[in-house]
């Protein structure tokens, strides 16, 4: 489910990173300074693990295939939503990084499809009021914990992962990447994420479990941080209405954009206003780093450029071929770098000697 | 190899090339990243027919790539998850828009055939200039200049740490799935009585970890302030570098330069 | 030096780990601390460290009591060479590792990094400056977590094995570190051939008590005291015995 950055446009980039920093920023402040210190080793250990544990292969019963991991929940029902958001940024960030799943630009973008579901949403509206409940309360203590950490572990991985995937798409089809029109592309991306949800969640509910019965203290710890009730109610609505904000203004955004699905470009498309909207986004989350000061006036910039590709499709042909003679010169030209850095480094070998 | 013993190569490979020297390796961190950042910026801005004006951005990973002599190889290799999931989005642009755009010998290029080329050969770009960034970067020097763009010092002291424990983490999770199929022959993957007690175990294990290493931080002095590696002063060199890149990538995004080329030939 | 006057410390209620301990460590001294699993060895240290609150008894390093108000004054007398080297480790590189905690002390940039290059040069490490930790060799780490803890200067180090997975090169590099060391040193181990190399004298710790205090000459031949207390005679004696 990782977005490359090929598939976001800097405006939904930009958007969604303002989203997903304000949402660090908020876990950052709600975690107490010393609470945050003394829980930093153990974040950083318990996400190197999950990043490892990613790669392990599950096989699942009766079929030839595997399911992964899903660190969101597993994170956050041991270390807390907010540590647990946290750990998943950075571990996103790692695998950006250093393992090209999914890309610098989109980061923010990955962030809140795979980390603020799966930790806020998950958390505030499954994992708590489920482990807190009176379910299965016939059971025992014991049975009942253990029935509820598994209802909890699958419905927030199915929720979580549905979301994520709907937000795929969403980002997807916002940023104009792709002819597809939007409920197709839902028809196929939610079922296919409904199936590896299930399994994420079985998984997840395994590990869980066993912690639960090697030391449940842990589990109990993160379930109940300290916040009284009001405060947690507040959390839950604050989480909701942050999803809504994003699930339902990205909609509004497909929505609104052209129903023939020809012309979903973000740029070029001022009359259905887009660029206003995202500009406005931007200024409320207060980003004023450098390169979204850049991304800023290039958005301005293309944003009155004419999409030449349309407007003058008559005579796309004459201008198309001095723009390939021009390409292939650009290749030869990278062509001769390669040559000269070639002949450069065989030189400083040769020195060298 | 398992996917656990490719994550530990890939990540031997990435700290190699990032140690070695260069013009570019010896730059200011903050200046690389704010040139990958504004360079990735620029390529998926690009509107989606644009696939020749797009083209010219093609100097940026050459030029890096022979001047920090860093192997292009090793970033092929990576580009495999990335084409594929790009591909599966963009392939169906062929099918849903069929406006010609092009006439080569009979030929017709349609604008969906134009839309796909243009979304992979941004995705290619994307994915090396990221690679250039941490090939010549390294990961302290990366989150000093982090600080320095304001990031969150707990996020920094996050990444630090958790980079450093990712790779005893892939070793103890590879030696673990090792033990196993020894004991398993003939099973691909974990079997599903042991889904929770083999990540259980390790999970328990670091966890104890984490609350040893607390221990020996605070044993050393630590108080909740991390002190960062500084990068060096960002000096007119840096600077001249990040405005020239600039320069060159606005240039590039406003003004077609292949068709002005092109034009003085055609 | 190190002063612990009737200590005694329970994880739980009926079972004491330590019971009633008392012994003092003069300046200059090296010691070994030895026992089987379980014995309480690595209960002391952290009570030293004050990981752990003392639950009775008194324990004091460096003339301070250790307690919860004078714990950064105690931590910067003790120096604390943990068993796995990869939590000692937590930096990307040595060298940030061992920047560590001069700069938490408040030394400066400049002073902390001579510090470093001259406790790199004295082991022979310099070439290990700027590598990364996880790329290090098992024996380098061991060396390079052990200074990490000189840079701070401590007047006292404790060591948890610090022999520990190494091969017998490296095993012998560490035990002629630990011998040019001007510091008291305390070291819990089972190692026991490296324990007469390189202590004058040995504490045998048996079910929370003290079995025998002396000198390491005496104490590593007892071959009836150390099997009566789940131990053997180092392998250097035993086969000399024969």
């Amino acid at each position: 489910m990782h977005m490359a950055d090929a598939l976001v446009a800097p405006a939904a980039a930009v958007a969604m990173y303002a989203a997903s920093g304000a949402a660090v920023g908020i876990s950052i402040k709600t975690l107490r300074r010393d609470e945050s210190t003394q829980k930093l080793p153990t974040m950083a250990v318990a996400s190197a693990l999950v990043f490892a544990g990613q790669m392990i292969n599950y096989t699942i019963p009766g079929t030839g295939s595997s399911g992964h991991l899903c660190g969101g929940m597993l994170l956050s029902a041991l270390l807390g939503p907010q540590a647990g958001f946290l750990s998943m940024v950075v571990i996103l960030a790692i695998q950006s990084l250093f393992f090209a799943d999914g890309g610098l630009l989109a980061l923010g973008a990955n962030c809140w499809n795979m980390a603020f579901y799966g930790c806020f949403v998950g958390y505030y509206i499954l994992w708590r009021p489920i482990l807190r409940s009176r379910l299965f309360s016939g059971m025992g203590t014991a049975a009942a914990g253990r029935m509820k950490i598994t209802l909890a572990s699958i419905l927030g991985c199915v929720l979580t992962l549905q979301l994520g995937a709907f937000s795929v798409v969403l980002e997807t089809t916002v940023s104009g990447i792709t002819e597809l029109p939007f409920g197709a592309f839902c028809g196929i991306m939610l079922p296919i994420h409904l199936a590896i949800g299930l399994v994420e969640g079985l998984i997840t509910a395994a590990v869980l479990l066993f912690v639960y019965e090697a030391r449940p203290e842990l589990l109990m710890e993160a379930g109940s941080s300290g916040q009284d009730g009001r405060c947690s109610l507040k959390a839950t609505l604050a989480v909701l209405a942050a999803t809504a904000v994003v699930v339902g203004g990205g909609l509004s955004l497909a929505a609104s954009a052209n129903p023939d699905g020809l012309e979903w470009s973000l740029f070029g498309n001022t009359e259905a206003g887009y660029s206003g909207n995202m500009g406005l986004d931007e200024d409320n989350f207060g980003v004023s780093s450098a390169a979204a000061d850049t991304a800023a006036s290039i958005q301005e910039k293309t944003a009155f450029l004419p999409d030449y590709a349309f407007t003058q499709s008559d005579s796309a042909v004459g201008t198309s071929v001095s723009g390939i003679v021009g390409s292939a010169l650009v290749a030869a030209f990278a062509a001769v770098i390669c040559l000269v850095g070639g002949f450069f480094r065989r030189k400083s070998r040769s020195c060298e000697k | 190899m398992s996917k656990v013993s490719n994550a530990r190569a890939e990540l031997r490979e990435m700290d190699e090339l990032s140690a070695r020297t260069s013009p570019i390796h010896r730059l200011h961190p903050l200046a690389k990243l704010l040139v990958t950042l504004i360079y990735l910026f620029t390529v998926v801005s690009f509107p989606k027919y644009s696939f020749s004006a797009l083209s010219v951005m093609l100097l940026y990973p050459v030029l890096i790539f022979q001047i920090s002599g860093i192997p292009a190889r090793l970033c092929f290799h990576k580009l495999r998850v990335m084409l594929v999931l790009v591909c599966a989005v963009g392939i169906l642009n062929p099918f849903f828009d069929r406006v010609p755009m092009l006439t080569i010998g009979g030929l017709t290029v349609t604008g969906g055939v134009v839309s796909m080329a243009t979304l992979m050969l941004k995705g290619v770009f994307a994915l090396t200039a990221s690679f250039l960034l941490i090939a010549t970067t390294s990961i302290d020097r990366l989150c000093a200049a982090l600080r320095q763009l304001r990031v969150p010092g707990i996020l920094v002291t996050l990444l630090l740490l958790t980079y450093r424990y990712v790779s005893v983490m892939l070793r103890q999770v590879s030696v673990m799935t090792e033990a196993y199929a020894l004991r398993a022959p003939g099973q691909r993957g974990i079997h599903i009585s042991a889904w929770g007690s083999f990540l259980g175990q390790l999970l328990l294990r670091s966890i104890d970890r984490g609350s040893e290493l607390y221990q020996s931080m605070e044993l050393r002095g630590f108080r909740g302030e991390f002190h960062y590696a500084r990068g060096g002063g960002y000096r007119a060199a840096d600077l001249c570098y990040t405005l020239c890149w600039a320069a060159f990538f606005l240039a590039a995004r406003l003004v077609d330069l292949p068709r002005l080329l092109g034009n003085l030939f055609v | 030096m190190l002063r612990v006057e009737h200590v005694s410390f329970s994880y739980e209620k009926e079972h004491p780990v330590l019971r009633e301990l008392s012994f003092q460590i003069a300046s200059g001294e090296r010691v070994g601390l030895i026992g089987a699993n379980g014995a309480g060895k690595s209960t002391l240290m952290k009570l030293f460290l004050g990981l752990l609150p003392c639950q009775q008894g008194e324990i004091y390093a460096g003339g301070v009591l250790v307690s919860r108000e004078n714990l950064t004054q105690v931590r910067r007398t003790l120096g604390f060479v943990l068993q796995d080297s990869d939590n000692q480790m937590f930096m990307p590189t040595v060298y940030e590792d061992m920047m560590f905690a001069p700069l938490n002390y408040g030394l400066r940039r400049e002073d902390a990094e001579k510090r470093v290059d001259a406790v790199l040069e004295r082991f022979g490490l310099t070439e290990l400056k700027h590598r990364y930790n996880h790329k290090i060799s098992q024996g380098e780490k061991r060396m390079a977590a052990i200074a990490t803890i000189l840079a701070m200067e401590p007047a006292v180090l404790l060591m948890d094995e610090p022999t520990t997975s190494l091969d017998p090169y490296n095993r012998r590099k560490v035990i002629q570190a630990i011998g040019t060391l001007p510091q008291t040193i305390l070291i819990a181990s089972h190692d026991l051939d490296m324990i007469l190399d390189t202590c004058q004298r040995v504490i045998l710790l048996s079910q929370g008590m003290i079995a025998a205090d002396g000198p390491a000459d005496v104490i590593l031949r007892d071959r009836e005291l150390l099997e009566k207390n789940r131990l053997e005679l180092p392998l250097c004696l035993s086969r000399c015995g024969r």
